[in-house]
């Protein structure tokens, strides 16, 4: 971790380590699919035909060696591509910038760990779960396949993270989760793990990633702190509310286990931090949650989505929020948020072609607009504003 | 700070130091630096241009001969400082006669107005040329970025780098006029005037 970190430059003179590598990912902007490669997908009946379209975007490499088209096999292979453009960004990638890319690859790792976790829990099969990792937080193979041989109590996860993890860029978090863990009970570190569902564990080494990228982005400073600062400000609201929302009919929503562990979770930044989240700790049920997030506008209205109990769910608000303030990283220079930004959005992309095409595949035709298109020009943001044009 | 120098041949100051400086050497720094700020600036704004422009090019590689436009402005911004140089340059000439003391009645106002003239219309050219060179190469690197999105932009950011650009010719209109009235004298004065 030596490596120097530097101010990554203003407007005068960013360009000299990064002007080629952003303006490469910036390039890429227009390979996301426009409102009429949408219009033309889902007016397709059959996968056959969404093939035949899709080979005229830039998936058309993606697609090309497909007999049969299946939403799964697509979403790998737009995985694959996706992984494959961002490796190539990384290798280009100096410091800082090359560190900065590195922590957007720390939530995959964090998302494969405990999906090797889960899995072994259930007894599943390894090979099995190594296809379903995310390519972009995966390990060396032997590491992979050792996560899952650890026992899941105290015990096992003190040696997956003295054995396994020490050595991956994840491994302090973790080291931070056992450490709170175990002050939290007192010191006892023996029973602690085996309470703690992997959901939480995911939560909290998701909330040390969190606050661990947004004080690395504001030594950064400049550009890049003002606007990957306010992403994952929104970042970590999101999954302050969704734990929430997800606590309820848990244990997590016991009056004692509020204070003392889903608090806990809380990430330490983002708007609703403090004001907010001290609020969320004493929130028991969904309308309490729903009178505490009316006094933040701009969640008010994420809420009203899931209140009203229309088809989209707050998932979806959650999207659509996203995509918006994930777009409005493209619109200035100089700054590292748009690599952040594209990768978020490009999975975006992916989530629509698959929605799109398992609604073909199961003829579910009234559903096939429920996406949220990327850098569409009949978003609701930008509708008024075209129209006025 | 004991060890002040009171002797009558120390240097008085700042004032005596400029004023003891040869205007030759005046003219001649106002030529290196009107040329080497005019490059360096021509320099900035190339490589914050060619940066983007060969990343931008990756996805969209037919903005890459438009797109040279923008270097050429940022090139201009030197090629406004080898103009300045070369008018510079030969406004300085050396005395009629050869001897190691100016004569009396040498016309030293005018030997010093040269001097510092030069100097500093070579000085005004070089650091307007800096900030023009900076602020086209940060244009032409949105330019090239826009283009590659939508080639109806190019246009409209290409008339934003010729305003950028224009700083420089500000700059060395301003340069020649300072330079206008400098006349290195090149004999002594009649002993009538």
């Amino acid at each position: 971790m030596s490596t120097p970190k530097g101010p990554h430059g203003g407007l005068s003179d960013f360009n000299i380590h990064h002007g080629f590598i952003e303006a490469l990912i910036r390039g890429m902007r227009c390979s996301f699919l426009k409102d009429a490669d949408y219009h033309h997908i889902t007016q397709c009946e059959n996968l056959e035909d969404v093939k035949l379209n899709l080979s005229e975007t830039d998936y058309a490499d993606a697609v090309a060696d497909m007999t049969v088209l299946t939403p799964s096999d697509l979403q790998a292979a737009a995985i694959k591509k996706l992984v494959t453009e961002f490796k190539y960004v990384r290798t280009q990638a100096v410091e800082p910038l090359a560190t900065f890319l590195d922590f957007i690859t720390y939530e995959y790792m964090i998302e494969n760990i405990m999906l090797l976790l889960k899995g072994a829990l259930s007894g599943r099969d390894i090979n099995e779960l190594l296809a379903q990792c995310h390519p972009l937080g995966m390990f060396k193979d032997s590491t992979m396949r050792s996560i899952p041989t650890f026992e899941p109590n105290a015990k096992g996860f003190a040696d997956l993270y003295q054995t396994v993890l020490v050595d991956t860029p994840v491994g302090p978090y973790f080291a931070m989760f056992l450490q709170e863990s175990s002050n939290a009970m007192g010191g006892e570190v023996r029973n602690v793990i085996e309470e703690v569902e992997i959901e939480i564990i995911k939560s909290s080494l998701i909330k040390y990633w969190i606050e661990d990228f947004t004080q690395y982005v504001e030594k950064l400073g400049g550009e890049t702190a003002e606007i990957m600062g306010d992403l994952l400000k929104v970042r970590a609201d999101t999954n302050a509310i969704n734990i929430t929302l997800n606590s309820f009919g848990t244990p997590l929503n016991e009056p004692a286990m509020r204070a003392s562990d889903r608090k806990r979770l809380y990430p330490a930044v983002g708007h609703l931090y403090p004001s907010g989240t001290s609020m969320l700790t004493d929130v028991a049920t969904e309308e309490e949650l729903g009178r505490v997030l009316s006094l933040f506008p701009q969640y008010a209205s994420i809420w009203g989505v899931h209140a009203a109990g229309s088809d989209k769910s707050i998932d979806d608000a959650f999207y659509e929020r996203d995509v918006m303030s994930l777009e409005l990283a493209f619109e200035s220079q100089m700054h590292f948020g748009v690599f952040y930004a594209y990768v978020k959005l490009k999975e975006q992309e992916i989530r629509n072609l698959v929605w799109i095409t398992e609604c073909i595949l199961q003829a579910q035709k009234d559903e096939i607009n429920k996406f949220v298109p990327v850098f569409s020009f009949h978003a609701p943001w930008r509708a008024s504003a075209s129209k006025a044009r | 700070m004991s060890d002040v120098c009171t002797s009558p041949f120390c240097n008085a100051g700042w004032g005596e130091l400029l004023s003891h400086m040869s205007p030759y050497g005046f003219a001649n720094f106002g030529i290196a630096f009107g040329l080497g700020f005019s490059v360096v600036g021509a320099a900035w704004g190339i490589w914050l241009t060619g940066s983007s422009l060969v990343g931008a090019a990756v996805k969209a590689p037919r903005i890459r001969s438009k797109n040279l436009i923008s270097v050429i402005f940022c090139e201009a911004t030197a090629i406004y400082g080898v103009i300045m140089a070369i008018i510079l340059a030969n406004k300085i000439k050396k005395p009629d006669e050869e001897s190691y003391q100016l004569p009396e009645n040498w016309d030293f106002p005018g030997f010093y107005y040269a001097g510092y003239g030069m100097f500093s219309a070579g000085l005004s050219v070089g650091l307007t040329n800096i900030a023009s060179g900076v602020s086209v190469g940060i244009a032409g690197s949105s330019c090239a970025l826009a283009d590659a999105q939508d080639a109806s932009l190019f246009v409209k950011i290409l008339i934003v780098e010729i305003f950028a650009s224009a700083l420089g010719i500000f700059g060395i209109i301003v340069g020649i006029i300072e330079s206008n009235a400098c006349n290195f004298p090149i004999a002594a004065l009649d002993n009538g005037n």
